[in-house]
Formats: C-alpha cells, sequence, structure tokens
C-alpha cells in the first residue's frame, strides 16, 4: 500500500525548473533512496513534501491526504517528519532538550499548566519518551551535554532522535552520512535499520552510494529535475542512463 | 484646487529629499544587512553644518553643502569601519550601535548648537517662482528638487552604468554568491556606506534652509524614512524613489486638510497595511525561496 | 545543578541577603531617590516582559507604547470609573494583550527586520493616536489627576508603601515570567528562535508560539505601565517614545539577554550609573551611546556573562558557556 503518492509535482523557481513533473510512489514500511547529482532536485522534494515549499502544479499524496497549502507543523503532525542536511540541531540546548523539543506534539503544554504545575503526570511521561529513544540511539550517557560538544556521529544520531520523540509514520532524512568516516556510517546505517525497523517509513536523499546501496531496498533517481529512474539497487546500478547522468554530471 | 496644485508641487519637492535618504537607507541596508537608525541624525548633522558653516561664519551656500557632505560621509566610513564591520555577523549588534551613535551625534549637535530654540538658516536663494499664475514655489524648493534629481540620477547611473555599481547590486542580492566570485565585501560595504552617508549629508544641507533645526530632528527623519523604505519594498532602490514620491504626495496633501499628526498616523498604517497585504514592499521581489 | 542540596542552602542565603536589601534600601534615600528606586522596580518588569518577547529572537520596538497602552488604560479606568487598583493592574494588562494579540495578525507575518520595522510603525501610530485625540487621551499634556490608590487605608501617594506594594506586585510577575520561561513552553520558545524550521518540522507551530511570547510579554508591559501611572498621577504619550524603548532595549542588552537575571542586572546598574553622572546633563545620553557600543563590541553576551568569563580566565578553566534551560 502506497503510504506517499507524488502526482506529477513540479516547482518552479523563476526560470529555473528545480522539479519537473515529476510522479512516483513509496510504500509503507520501504527504506526508499532518492539520488541523484547535484542539483537534480532532491533537496527540493523534501521541502515540497514536508510542507516549506508549495509545488508550482501537481499534488502530493499522504495516506490518501492532499498536502496541497498545509503547514510545516501541521504535515509533522500527520506524521511526516525530515531531518536536515548538515548538522541541524538546537545547538545550545542539551540533548536531552533537543530531544524533548520533539515530544511537541505528544505533550505540548500550555502556559497557565505551565506556570501552576498542573501538567506533571504529562511532562513526566514525556520525559521517559525521551529517556527511551535517547537509550534507542545510544546518546544516554550525554544527554546533559550540550548538543554543540557532541562529536559528529552523536549529533546526527541526536537529530534522528529529535525526529523518532515525535513518533513519526514517516522520516525524510536529508544527507544523514554527508562527511561521516567509514565506521560513524556503519554506525548510522545500523540505527537506520532499527528505525525501519520500528515500523517507520523512511526517504533518504543520500550521496554516500555504498550506504544508499546498502540501506535502501528501492530507489528513485532524479535528474535536472525530472525523474530518469526507478528500480532496485542492483538494476539501478546497471542502468546506462544513470551511469551516464552522474558521469556527465561530474 | 489651488490649494490642491500648491500641495502637490509642495509634495514633490518633499519627495525629493524623502528619496534622498531613504535611497541611502535601503543601499546601506541592501549591502551590509545592517538597518542604520542613525541615519536620520546624518541628516541633522548635515543640517547643522549648514548652520554653522553658512548662517553663522559666512561660508557660502554651495561650499558648506560641500563640507556637509564630506562630514556626513566620513561619519558613515567610521561607522563602517569601526562598528558595523566588527559586529557583521549580527545584524542586531549593528543596529544596537547605530543607536549608540545616535544618542552621540544628537549631543554632540547639542553642544555645538547650544541650548535655546530651533536654528534657522535663511534661505540662500530669494525669491519665487510662479506658474500658471496660481502656483508659487519658491526658488530654494526648486532648487532643492533639482539638486534631488540630478543626485538620484547619478545614483541611478552609477549603479546600473558602472562595474562597482554591478557589484554593489550583486552584494545586496546575495552576499555569499558575491564573495565566492571574488566580490570584495568590505570595499562593497565602504561604498554603499560612503554613498548611502554621502545622500543623508546633501539631504540635511537641502533641507537646512526649509525647516527647524535642532538635535532631534533626525526621528521625523527615519520614521519618514522607515515608511518609504518599507512601502517601497526593502530591497529596492526604485520602488524607494517612487514611495518617497508618493508618500511625500500624500503625506502633504493630508497634512493641509487634516493636520501633521493624522499625516503621519496614515502613514504609519499604509505602511501596515502594505506590509499585511506584501511583507516585502510595492516594489520588492521575494527572494525566500 | 550538580550537589543540589549546598546549592539550595546558598540560594536560601542570597534570598535573605537580597530580600533584606530590597526592604530596608528605601529607608535609606531621599526623597528623590525613593522614586527612582519605584522607576527602577517597575523597569525591571519591562525588561524582564520585554526578554520574553525576545525569546523567539524577534525583538520588537512596541514594548515601551504597551507599557503606554497599560498606562492609558489605567488613567482612563480611575479617572471614568474610579476603579481600586486590584482591577486597574489586570485591566491594563489585558489590555495591552488584547492589542497585541489584534497586532499579531499584521506583524508576526514578519520577522527579524521587517517585524522590528513594522512594530515601531505599529507602536508610533498607537502613540501619535494619544497625541491626536485629545478627547479622550488628552493630547500631548496626556491625563492627569490619576488619584494615588488607597489599599487597607494605606495612601499610596506615600513612595515607600508604594515601593513595597510595586515590589510585591514585580515579584509575582518574574515568578511568573520565570515558570513559564522554564517550563515546556520557554523550551519551544528557545527552540524556535535557535531554528525555526527544525522545530516547525517535528510539529511545533512558530506563529502561535510567537504570537503567545508577544502577547505575555506585552501583558506583563501593560502590568508595568499600570504601576507607574498609579504612581505619577498622570500619563503622556512622551512616556513611552522610542527613546524609552531605546532604553529597554539598552539595558536588556548590556545586561545579557541570554540569561532571565541578565536584563534585571543591566537595568539595576545601568540605573544607578547614570545617577552618578547626573552631573554631566547634557552629556548623558552621549556616554550612554558610547557605553551601548562599548558593551555590543566588548561583551556582547552582557555584564551577566563578566563572572562566567573571570572565571574562566583566572580560575577553573572550565568553558563560560551553561546550558541556558536546567532541566525540568
Amino acid at each position: 500500500m502506497s503510504i506517499l503518492e507524488m502526482n506529477n509535482v513540479t516547482k518552479q523557481f523563476g526560470g529555473l525548473m528545480a522539479l519537473d513533473d515529476v510522479s512516483f510512489q513509496i510504500d509503507e514500511g520501504e527504506i526508499r533512496g532518492l539520488i541523484g547529482p547535484n542539483g537534480a532536485g532532491k533537496s527540493t522534494m523534501f521541502k515540497n513534501i514536508a510542507g516549506f515549499y508549495k509545488p508550482t502544479s501537481g499534488s502530493i499524496v499522504y495516506r490518501g491526504v492532499n498536502l496541497e497549502g498545509k503547514q510545516p507543523h501541521t504535515i509533522a503532525e500527520m506524521g511526516i517528519v525530515r531531518t536536515f542536511q548538515e548538522t541541524t540541531l538546537f545547538q545550545e540546548l542539551s540533548v536531552f532538550e533537543n530531544a524533548l523539543v520533539g515530544a511537541h506534539i505528544k505533550s505540548r503544554s500550555n502556559v497557565f499548566s505551565a506556570v501552576l504545575g498542573l501538567d506533571r503526570l504529562k511532562q513526566q511521561a514525556a520525559s521517559e519518551k525521551v529517556m527511551d529513544v535517547l537509550e534507542f540511539m545510544g546518546l544516554t550517557e550525554r544527554k546533559d551535554q550540550l548538543a554543540s560538544e557532541l562529536p559528529l556521529g552523536s549529533q546526527r544520531a541526536l537529530a534522528l532522535a529529535i525526529a523518532l520523540v515525535s513518533e513519526p509514520r514517516m522520516m525524510l532524512m536529508d544527507e544523514p552520512f554527508a562527511g561521516m568516516n567509514a565506521e560513524e556510517t556503519n554506525h548510522m546505517m545500523g540505527l537506520t535499520r532499527k528505525v525501519r525497523e520500528s515500523g517507520i517509513t523512511i526517504v533518504l536523499v543520500e550521496h554516500d552510494m555504498k550506504a544508499v546501496m546498502g540501506l535502501c531496498n528501492y530507489l528513485t533517481v532524479l535528474n535536472f529535475g525530472k525523474l530518469l529512474a526507478e528500480g532496485t539497487p542492483d538494476e539501478i546500478r546497471n542502468n546506462d542512463r544513470v551511469i551516464e547522468a552522474y558521469l556527465g554530471g561530474v | 484646487m489651488e490649494l490642491f496644485l500648491q500641495s502637490i508641487a509642495n509634495g514633490l519637492v518633499q519627495g525629493g529629499f524623502f528619496a534622498l535618504f531613504a535611497v541611502g537607507l535601503v543601499l546601506i541596508f541592501g549591502v551590509m544587512g545592517v538597518v542604520n537608525f542613525a541615519h536620520g541624525e546624518l541628516v541633522m548633522v548635515g543640517a547643522f553644518t549648514i548652520w554653522v558653516l553658512h548662517a553663522q561664519a559666512g561660508l557660502a551656500y554651495i561650499p558648506a553643502i560641500a563640507v556637509a557632505i564630506v562630514l556626513v560621509t566620513v561619519i558613515g566610513l567610521l561607522m563602517e569601519r569601526l562598528l558595523f564591520r566588527p559586529t557583521r555577523s549580527d545584524p542586531l549588534a549593528g543596529l544596537i550601535c547605530s543607536i549608540g551613535v545616535l544618542f552621540i551625534l544628537q549631543v554632540i549637535a547639542a553642544l555645538v548648537g547650544g541650548d535655546g530654540p530651533s536654528k534657522q538658516v535663511p534661505p540662500p536663494y530669494q525669491g519665487t517662482l510662479v506658474m500658471f499664475d496660481a502656483l508659487r514655489i519658491p526658488y530654494q524648493r526648486v532648487f532643492s528638487l533639482a539638486i534631488s534629481v540630478a543626485a538620484l540620477v547619478s545614483l541611478w547611473f552609477f549603479l546600473t552604468q558602472t562595474k562597482f555599481g554591478w557589484a554593489l547590486r550583486a552584494v545586496a542580492m546575495d552576499r555569499e554568491a558575491a564573495e565566492l566570485q571574488g566580490i570584495n565585501t568590505n570595499r562593497t560595504s565602504m561604498v554603499a556606506i560612503g554613498v548611502g552617508t554621502a545622500l543623508a549629508g546633501l539631504a540635511g544641507g537641502l533641507i537646512a534652509p526649509l525647516t527647524n533645526i535642532n538635535p532631534h530632528m533626525g526621528h521625523n527623519v527615519i520614521v519618514t524614512a522607515f515608511i518609504v523604505t518599507i512601502v517601497g519594498g526593502v530591497g529596492s532602490l526604485s520602488g524607494a524613489v517612487l514611495a518617497a514620491i508618493l508618500y511625500a504626495l500624500f503625506h502633504t496633501l493630508i497634512t493641509v486638510y487634516f493636520g501633521g499628526t493624522i499625516a503621519t498616523i496614515s502613514g504609519l498604517v499604509l505602511m501596515v497595511a502594505v506590509l499585511i497585504v506584501k511583507p516585502t514592499g510595492l516594489m520588492g521581489v521575494s527572494i525566500s525561496e | 545543578m550538580n550537589s543540589k542540596g549546598g546549592f539550595t542552602i546558598q540560594r536560601m542565603l542570597f534570598g535573605a541577603v537580597l530580600l533584606a536589601i530590597l526592604l530596608v534600601t528605601p529607608h535609606l534615600l531621599s526623597f528623590h531617590h525613593k522614586d527612582l528606586l519605584i522607576f527602577l522596580t517597575i523597569n525591571v518588569l519591562a525588561v524582564c516582559s520585554y526578554r520574553l518577547v525576545t525569546l523567539t529572537g524577534e525583538w520588537s520596538l512596541i514594548h515601551a507604547v504597551m507599557m503606554g497602552v497599560g498606562a492609558y488604560t489605567v488613567a482612563l479606568s480611575v479617572n471614568h470609573f474610579e476603579l481600586a487598583i486590584w482591577f486597574t493592574l489586570p485591566l491594563a494588562g489585558v489590555a495591552a494583550g488584547l492589542v497585541a494579540a489584534l497586532l499579531c495578525f499584521p506583524l508576526l507575518r514578519m520577522t527579524q527586520f521587517y517585524f522590528l520595522i513594522g512594530s515601531f510603525a505599529a507602536g508610533e501610530a498607537i502613540r501619535l493616536t494619544w497625541v491626536e485625540f485629545v478627547g479622550v487621551f488628552g493630547g500631548t499634556s496626556g491625563l492627569r489627576g490619576v488619584e494615588a490608590p488607597i489599599v487597607w487605608g494605606i495612601d499610596f501617594l506615600d513612595p515607600i508603601p508604594y515601593y513595597y506594594f510595586s515590589l510585591c506586585v514585580v515579584t509575582i510577575c518574574l515568578i511568573i515570567l520565570y515558570r513559564i520561561e522554564h517550563s515546556r513552553v520557554g523550551l519551544t520558545l528557545h527552540a524556535i528562535h535557535w531554528k525555526a524550521p527544525l522545530a516547525e518540522s517535528v510539529g511545533v507551530d512558530a506563529w502561535r508560539y510567537r504570537a503567545l511570547a508577544f502577547i505575555l510579554g506585552s501583558f506583563f508591559a501593560g502590568i508595568a505601565g499600570g504601576l507607574k501611572v498609579q504612581y505619577l498621577g498622570s500619563v503622556t504619550p512622551n512616556q513611552f517614545t522610542i527613546g524609552f524603548m531605546v532604553f529597554i532595549l539598552i539595558w536588556v542588552i548590556v545586561g545579557g539577554y541570554n540569561k532571565f537575571y541578565g536584563p534585571i542586572i543591566g537595568v539595576v546598574v545601568l540605573t544607578i550609573f547614570d545617577e552618578s553622572i547626573r552631573s554631566f546633563e547634557i552629556m548623558r545620553p552621549a556616554i550612554y551611546g558610547g557605553m551601548l557600543i562599548l558593551s555590543i563590541l566588548f561583551l556582547p553576551l552582557g555584564l551577566e556573562s563578566i563572572p562566567a568569563k573571570l572565571k574562566f580566565w583566572f580560575g577553573s578553566g572550565t568553558s563560560p558557556d551553561e546550558p541556558p534551560l536546567s532541566d525540568q
């Protein structure tokens, strides 16, 4: 069953076609790789799904609901959460606080109960949830450290943790492996598989081909904003048009 | 009808004056990303210079304007070098620093001018241009309008026809991209603030014979400049010029028929309305994507 | 955070000393300085409520006018309906909060520079309305004859009882503000400040939280304005100009806006400083301006950061940074 459908999605910036009539579907429980040379429109696609951009034309349908006109926070509430390129964290907050922000949807507080301390039970539940996720991500010992003090691998793990605390159905991961060494990449691949095993559909934009081929069951290739090819990692690896696009692009 | 036409004529003169300092503010904001809150005080310094040199010391008007421009430009360059450049990473810090400058300039003006009432500069150009029998424009205002237009046209030539003008506009559009292309942003900042403050100095010189000069006159200037900048679109120089003229006509007409305070309130409400409808201003283009 | 027991004793000692100072101070001061102490107390509320607005990273220039909204509300309700101070102060807060709520729709469409300028314009428009509509707001000379409240038979025209009264009101407000900042709501506000898109991507409606901070901050600003007019007995548009707004900004920034107590340090230190340079008269704004520039250039985190800096240079060598929020 498809969880997300892109129907003829087009995104134009002035004269530039960032996405040109792209259609594909993602099934529940997949790890889908979204690849392509630089400027192919992968990140633009993510931003359109997460509501940070509005498609110029076409529609994006999530579990039967058209996402047109929905704000990013609404889309997050519906269960799609994105992580960001490079390391986007609340650098000035502790690891625990970072993850706690992710608990917003499930345990938001209002001013009155916050001032009067009326929502203690709810907050306790949120803290427990956060601790569970930090444990899952192997960050328990670092919970009081500032996000900015973490090594790169742990920062990426924390970015995943923030997303996981919000209990998404689908996660859009934007280049989670960028800048990592082999060891960090292996660790992160393990974490990503664990996330998928917990029942979350994952869409992955990534340049690290080893990670993409190792993780994804199916790949969608974009080039110059157009859908170039789709298939299993083996099919894509041997696809002439994909090879040409990558060689020509570099 | 006579009153109406006369107001239009006065409004146009005002518009030229508004455009001079609004364009400077836009240029500085566009290229350097800093809101110069002391911009009104720079106009004030320009006007005070005319009062000291022309009205008090007897220097001729035109050389006095030249000195005012140089003086204000030097203040601007010092601000860039000492305040805005060290705080470039934090636009708020630059803004706060400019507020500090605002206080200092006000005090200096008060010290130079001494206590007492507002100063006046007798118009160096006497006489009145009479058109269509009814329309009367003092030569001083004609002069002011002519110089404003000349300055704005020169600025337009500078920005569109010279290599440096292109560089300035490139930085204003996208600082990082401009830096990658090898444009020296320190130099463009110096030029932007140099040109922007020179225009403020000129504006001060032109307004001096037409208004009451006091250390706090910058307040109205900056309020006007903000309205014009917002209505015209923050990043747009031509928008600022257009908005300056329209706003001057609007303000003059409402002042004539309803009074000055109502005129300013309407201007502020207009500005907020523009922000509601189109946060980037009338001529602004969205560059958020 | 570590060694909680010792920390609490230290805290209690500190609190006791602070309380003693706060209670004794007015009795040691001249009449003029008693006045000043009351204004200082009120200004502490002004800067702390302003800090709440800035938690989301947006700096407004309308806070002083929000104080004015509170002040005019009190003046009008006392002059026309003779309401008691128990009603006028909350009313001042609610009025300012309502005005802020209405302004959210235009103003919070903007961020950063646009918000700053937009809030300035809206504030100036409101202030000029007080100037223009003489019949209601008394024009430039404002509203006079706002009677000093009498509570439990104590005449608040006398500065000492009024000081204690405003101290109580301000303390209650500060406790509420502190609790807001250190709650989940406060955490969300911080999160929006540091990375709005990341907060939005996990479901935070950034607009609503910006609005919340703006309305709540204005509410407490309104109360501060109300306290001011109840003591002064009059209110004029000139008390709430951009000039006063700039002072709020200076107090917050020179004190340091990263910590709750930074702005309080700023307003206290600068008020004392300002009093000590009283003899310079005409030079005072320039000295202020110079200090502002120096503090931005050389002490960007504000006075609040001095102890940590000293510790860093001379002692333990630990980083001067501390998490801005403690655990829940």
